[in-house]
């Protein structure tokens, strides 16, 4: 299911088969001064989904996670939790949402105990109560051996969990995170998200994942929304949206090197309808009907260009972007 | 809520030894250098002021005298009038009279006083020994009488030449020149006003005695005087560091956190005005009991200086909080490097903070428009032995100042997530 910006109600008639929505923002946008960072977006979360929010850094993507915990006002367009509009009465959406920002937002001058004492009294959690729950907690998140030491003495990587492990502490119904796992180590990442997997699978928790890295989308979600420069671009399940790319062929080239005059004459190819250069690959998207392996090949043989591979990819949410927007999501 | 954000806040500061140690440590380190460095101006006593000064007398007073008493006698003047004068003169010989003080008890011990021909003055001007010289031209004493009691021109100038680096012996000789001028101004119109003169010389013998103190008040020391003008001064940066940790809290959305914890944002615009209130008043508590136990800086009424304190601990919690809301509203920290870059150090001189501004000065006034320069004005006030009461201006002024920041800062605060 592709969407457009232009035709926002094309997404509103796609709402209504969620059900039991539990957060729904209808045709949100937000301006500043100079920039209109959200335009026209809408989307749903539905009660005890992961839902991941795609795009590249600027999408718009904090904006939408701030409009939708009431943190700011869309200039236009409504926040609805249980079919109640929040713009004016945030009060019940935040008893039940835990927000986790991509800025590590924590006292790096406390230890992880001091931090999660200190949040959980935010929260109105005292005493037994609260130090019960800030060993739950830093168990989850594989933490308690270091619960007297500094957040400043953390990696990243447990700075992150920290983090989490802070929106935790009331039992949200609802987490929010925005990019959790950015600039960590891979072991780290995969604690994370098998972390976020675990709290959806054991405890029914509604998971709203904002990232960059589409293979932690693709992992942990039921449902995604591509956004680009304030736009809505596709919004569906993994296999909705990657139909999106089913009249077309992902084709990865590889090579040591690339000269200008094969990546010229590659792109002078008419099928091609996006190319991707890196170092040593190619991605090209091509229409399924079309054979151009002869095509490529007389160009690296013309060119002196060394082929190492040349093979049709599976389809990715990568590729469903590139496609989109004629550029990568890491661009 | 407020306590556990004060804890937080105390733990944070607690655990930043820099912070510390510019909160804390550079106000006593610079009490130590300037108190130490300036004291002996300040003081009295305690700097080397032992001086030689050269008087020159271009004609003998006492032929000087004569002269004018052999003028009032064919002035044409009632006889009666011409005797009261005579009586008077006889008292009044300025360069002698001013010789005497430079020689007396309180000054004899700085002052090596030698008196030199006309005729070496070329020779003296180059010898370096002497730090001042002090001119009489001729007809000093005769033309200091005719104005003085004849009320005729000219009036006589003494002329004080002081080497270069002896600024300070030339000051002390000018103002007591200054000095003994005002006093024979005024003993010539109790002469001429038929009062005895020898009650005039006890008068005058008296008003010297209290030239040095010129309150009734104590004199404050400048280890005192420093301790106060770098409390005043550096307890004003505690409320940019305030300032800065919010607009962290703000920057790594703890802030946002906050919000989304229901927490209202006056329960934290409070929690920054008590934590700036709180630490302001530590800060200064701390630096004041170490100019106690080590400068020996101590307060005549200590609940009045406890007054005080809390009233410009105020004042600092507002800057706290009005630092903070404009710099969340901003979203940049520019307002808080401006202030502890600029504003304070502004605020710091025209305080006095850097050195005695004078008393009933200008630049005093002005200075007591800042909260740092009433605060300062306040504390001296009670390290003389003044009360409380004679300055509740500064209080007010300092509590309106306080109520303005916070009214401001409360204006400004943003009104639903930081960056909204």
């Amino acid at each position: 299911m592709t969407l457009d910006s232009s035709h926002p109600l094309d997404a509103r008639l796609n709402w209504s088969h969620g059900g039991g929505n539990m957060i729904e923002l209808i045709d949100i946008t937000k301006k500043y001064k100079q920039t209109e960072a959200v335009k026209n977006f809408s989307m749903y979360i539905g009660r005890g989904e992961i839902v991941g929010l795609l795009g590249p850094n600027g999408a718009g993507k904090s904006t939408v996670i701030s409009i939708l915990s009431s943190l700011i006002e869309p200039t236009s367009g409504d926040v609805k939790f249980l079919n109640e509009s929040i713009i004016k009465n945030p009060q019940p959406l935040r008893k039940i949402i835990g927000i986790v920002p991509q800025e590590i937002a924590l006292y790096e001058d406390l230890s992880a105990e001091e931090n999660m004492k200190f949040f959980g009294r935010i929260y109105h959690l005292k005493g037994a109560v609260l130090q019960k729950k800030i060993d739950e907690v830093l168990q989850q998140i594989g933490l308690m051996d270091r619960k007297k030491d500094l957040v400043k003495t953390f990696s990243g990587g447990m700075k992150r969990r920290l983090n989490i492990g802070v929106a935790m502490l009331h039992d949200p119904e609802i987490l929010v995170m925005d990019e959790p796992t950015v600039g960590i180590d891979p072991q780290s990442r995969n604690y994370i998200l098998q972390t976020v997997k675990r709290l959806n699978e054991e405890r029914g928790m509604t998971v709203l994942y904002t990232s960059h890295y589409m293979e932690e989308v693709e992992y942990l979600c039921d449902r995604i929304y591509i956004m680009d420069q304030g736009n809505l671009i596709a919004s569906g399940s993994k296999e909705e949206i990657k139909q999106i790319l089913a009249s077309e062929n992902t084709i990865l080239l590889k090579a040591d090197y690339w000269n200008d005059e094969f990546l010229e004459k590659l792109q002078g190819i008419p099928q091609v309808q996006q190319m991707q250069v890196d170092e040593k690959e190619v991605t090209l998207v091509v229409s399924k009907e079309i054979n151009i392996f002869s095509e490529v090949a007389h160009l690296a043989d013309e060119t002196n260009i060394q082929l190492r591979s040349v093979h049709i990819k599976q389809v990715t949410l990568e590729d469903v972007f590139l496609h989109l927007t004629g550029r990568a999501l890491r661009d | 809520m407020i306590l556990n954000m004060i804890k937080k806040q105390a733990l944070l500061l607690f655990r930043n030894p820099m912070e510390l140690l510019l909160l804390l440590g550079l106000p006593v380190i610079l009490i130590t250098i300037l108190g130490n460095a300036l004291g002996s101006l300040m003081d009295g006593g305690e700097l080397d002021l032992t001086f030689k000064i050269a008087v020159v007398k271009h004609e003998a007073e006492a032929e000087q005298v004569e002269r004018f008493k052999a003028g009032l006698e064919e002035s044409g003047l009632p006889s009666s009038a011409i005797n009261e004068l005579l009586v008077t003169v006889e008292n009044l010989q300025p360069v002698e009279t001013f010789l005497e003080v430079l020689q007396s008890e309180e000054l004899k011990d700085m002052i090596m006083l030698e008196t030199v021909e006309p005729n070496r003055l070329d020779e003296i001007k180059n010898d370096e020994s002497f730090a001042v010289i002090v001119e009489f031209p001729e007809s000093f004493s005769y033309d200091f009488l005719s104005s003085m009691l004849l009320d005729e021109e000219p009036t006589p100038k003494a002329l004080i030449h002081y080497k270069r680096g002896s600024e300070i012996a030339g000051n002390v000789v000018e103002q007591i020149l200054t000095m003994y001028q005002e006093e024979f101004t005024v003993g010539a119109f109790l002469g001429k006003n038929g009062i005895d003169p020898e009650q005039l010389h006890q008068a005058s013998t008296h008003f010297k005695q209290d030239v040095s103190s010129i309150s009734p008040y104590h004199p404050v020391t400048a280890k005192a005087y420093y301790t106060i003008g770098m409390v005043v001064m550096n307890v004003l940066f505690l409320a940019a560091t305030m300032a800065n940790y919010a607009f962290q809290e703000r920057n790594i959305h703890i802030f946002d956190r906050m919000i989304l914890a229901n927490i209202s944002r006056w329960t934290y615009f409070v929690s920054v005005l008590l934590s700036g209130l709180l630490f302001a008043l530590l800060q200064s508590l701390f630096v004041f009991a170490f100019a106690y136990f080590f400068f020996g800086v101590k307060w005549p009424d200590f609940a009045a200086f406890f007054v005080i304190t809390v009233f410009f601990a105020l004042a600092v919690g507002g800057i706290s909080v009005l630092l903070t809301a404009i710099s969340f509203k901003n979203g940049n920290e520019q307002i808080t490097g401006f202030f502890s870059g600029i504003v304070v150090t502004i605020f710091a001189f025209l305080g006095g903070s850097f050195f005695p501004v004078g008393e009933g000065s200008f630049l005093q006034k002005l200075g007591n428009f800042t909260p740092n320069g009433a605060a300062m004005s306040a504390y001296l006030s009670i390290m003389r032995g003044e009360a409380i009461t004679a300055n509740l201006d500064h209080l007010v002024f300092i509590a309106c100042f306080a109520f303005g920041a916070i009214l401001i800062g409360a204006i400004t605060f943003p009104k639903r997530g930081a960056s909204s």
